[in-house]
């Protein structure tokens, strides 16, 4: 097995590890945030083994970075208490949610090796900004656009909802 | 390197209702400096609105009658300007516009003016029109969400009123988990298909794929939250109930004609063969839908619930077209689209001119006496509520009559009956309305507001739409009735195929 191959599988099961953890961490919100941390970087780590720099970049920049601190400021607003999650409540939802998972992740693993199409060879520049730039602003520009104006609306939909006074 | 050739005229009524957005934005900032008057700002601002809004319209109104399809760029076609796009915005466009001049005196009314209100709608719609063109699946996600995000803003609009909070907070968490599973069938029928693009999807779509139909399923279940179909349903009511009036109907119409518009698309140009296995699915849900609407409408006394749990039915209703998987069964859906768009905005747009003092008029309490204070305004309102009911001589009828008439013929009687069943049993709820309006008195009168120019212009423009598609079925030539409005509308679904 060779490097890459090697990163891709430890980092890959880091990730589900790490995200089982931040899922079965109920009590400490914090710890289970820091757990999507893990599985941020780890995800990120696949990307660079998978040839796609730019994404693993931004991968890191915004969920690692943006993202979760953006979390911890809410945890650290909502100021949780440990008894805020009673187990009595979640037992049931957590058969529920265990038992789902197992049958989605069962069929999945009997059904994606007979469903999935062949995959191509990827071009010899994937992954390089040039490329990414090409994409973005040729192939993709219409969904560029709009998405430029999709944060619009969700920045003065921040402002109306939350500036103190709106005159 | 070549440049992509860009068919710019294919996004222009997208571009005129995004750029809109933008002048509303900076127009609100350079009035505020010059002026002082927030009643002058308002009607500014909605005359910006209404005139950019109605530029998309004519593009699309000359789009419609040009009859050609235009994609925006060819090597890549991601939106289309063509009869069916033509068809849904011009719908969605109307309506919006319409909304836009209730809202002129609306606004000020419950106390909300501000500029936002009309930037947010103008990007919302946007999001719509892409929406209703989409032809790959990444544009039709991001029209989804730039229709989406402008609205659980809106629904919050009312700051100061908790329920207005409350609505916006479930709305946000509803939707956004709907987006996430129609996210996830996006990513599972990519991952079967190798693409986004419809034309590619049809072509590589394997038939018996289980990863392909788990996919399509879930795609069509993001659609059922959005258009509110039962089981999905559940958010419906609260939403409508806490939002603003105008934000009520403004979701409640443009939305659905902007959801079912699209999953026709979806449907008919990407899974084509695939959609005739899905007929069982949509039996289902209209039955369903059918049901739960009318029975729970039943026993509502708000009237923004009451309206909600209606407009589940009539989402109910227009499943049974899709349940017919033919031609003229999603004709009869395009047509229904039309009808719901201008009834529903009528019977909204009596309860926005009621509102007055910072207070909507919102229970059914409210309407006793309308008819000895406001006799035009109860007229109305019995109109528009026995269109919605169905009853000949309104377009309701008529809409009603097109769908239960495509099931028959498609052999889907029983659907067709349970439909039946359903309008008889929301006589008993539409009816409640002018029942309260002409037969009680209210305890307390308090003196009511004249409806201003701008509501008056959506009531007249709803009236004479719903008489007239009511009255004038027939076929005359030279003479636009319901039949030539059905015919534009199959036409406009027989180029989806």
């Amino acid at each position: 097995m060779s490097a890459p191959a090697v990163f891709f599988y430890l980092f890959g099961a880091a990730a589900v590890v790490s995200a089982l953890a931040m899922v079965l961490n109920v009590r400490n919100t914090v710890a289970a945030a820091m757990s999507l941390v893990v599985t941020m970087i780890s995800l990120a780590v696949v990307y660079v083994t998978l040839e796609a720099h730019l994404v693993a970049a931004l991968q890191i920049l915004v969920y690692a970075g943006a993202i979760v601190v953006v979390f911890l400021f809410v945890v650290m607003l909502l100021n949780l208490r440990r008894d805020t999650f009673a187990p009595s409540r979640q037992l049931l939802t957590k058969g529920a949610g265990v038992v789902l998972a197992l049958g989605v992740a069962g069929a999945f693993l009997q059904l994606v090796p007979q469903a999935l199409p062949t995959v191509q060879e990827i071009p010899p520049d994937f992954g390089s900004y040039a490329a990414v730039g090409r994409t973005l602003y040729r192939d993709f520009v219409l969904p560029f656009e709009v998405t430029s104006f999709l944060l619009l609306a969700a920045i003065v939909g921040a402002v109306v909802l939350a500036k103190r006074r709106l005159d | 390197m070549n440049a992509p050739q860009l068919d710019m005229a294919a996004i222009a009524p997208l571009a005129f209702a995004a750029f809109g957005a933008l002048f509303v934005l900076l127009g609100e900032v350079w009035l505020t400096r010059r002026r002082t008057n927030e009643h002058f700002i308002n009607a500014a601002l909605s005359v910006l609105s209404i005139s950019f809004l109605g530029l998309s319209v004519y593009c699309a109104g000359a789009a419609f009658s040009d009859g050609t399809t235009r994609v925006f760029d060819p090597a890549n076609p991601m939106l289309s300007l063509d009869r069916f796009a033509a068809y849904s915005i011009a719908l969605i466009g109307i309506a919006s516009l319409l909304i836009c001049f209730a809202s002129i005196s609306y606004l000020p009314q419950v106390g909300i003016n501000h500029g936002e209100y009309y930037a947010l709608l103008l990007l919302s719609t946007a999001g719509m029109f892409l929406l209703v063109g989409a032809t790959d699946l990444m544009a039709l996600f991001l029209g989804l969400e730039l229709m989406s995000i402008p609205l659980y803003v809106m629904a919050g609009f009312d700051r100061r009123n908790l329920r207005s909070n409350e609505s916006a907070f479930k709305y946000f968490l509803v939707g956004s988990f709907a987006s996430a599973i129609l996210l996830y069938g996006i990513a599972l029928v990519y991952g079967v298909t190798g693409s986004l693009g419809f034309d590619a999807i049809r072509a590589g779509f394997p038939p018996g794929n289980p990863i392909g139909i788990v996919g399509l399923g879930l795609l069509v279940v993001g659609f059922a939250f959005k258009v509110a179909s039962a089981p999905f349903h559940q958010w419906a009511p609260d939403v409508y109930e806490g939002a603003p009036t105008s934000v009520t109907a403004y979701m409640a119409i443009t939305v659905k004609v902007a959801a079912f518009a699209a999953l026709l698309r979806l449907l008919t140009q990407a899974f084509g063969p695939v959609t005739a296995s899905l007929s069982d699915l949509f039996w289902v849900l209209a039955a369903l839908t059918i049901v739960v609407g009318n029975v729970m409408a039943v026993i509502q006394t708000n009237l923004k619930r009451l309206l909600a749990y209606s407009s589940i039915a009539h989402a109910g209703y227009l499943l049974i077209g899709f349940a017919t998987g033919t031609v003229e069964g999603y004709g009869a859906v395009l047509f229904y689209l039309l009808v719901y768009v201008f009834t529903n905005l009528g019977a909204f747009a009596v309860l926005m001119a009621l509102a007055q003092g910072g207070r909507d008029c919102d229970t059914l309490d409210d309407l006793a006496g309308l008819a000895r204070q406001r006799p035009g305004l109860a007229a109305l309102l019995t109109l528009f509520a026995l269109s919605l009911a169905g009853i000949p001589g309104t377009a309701g009828f008529v809409a009603k009559f097109f769908v239960f008439e495509s099931a028959v013929a498609s052999g889907q009687t029983v659907l067709a009956i349970i439909g039946v069943l359903g309008s008889v049993v929301s006589f008993y709820y539409y009816l409640r309305l002018p029942v309260q309006m002409y037969m009680s008195e209210a305890a307390t009168e308090t003196p009511r507001r004249h409806a201003a120019t701008g509501e008056l212009l959506v009531l007249a423009v709803c009236a004479v739409v719903v008489l007239f598609l009511g009255f004038f079925p027939s076929h005359a030539p030279g003479v636009l009735g319901a039949v030539r409005a059905l015919e534009w509308a199959r036409s406009s679904v027989a180029m989806l195929y």
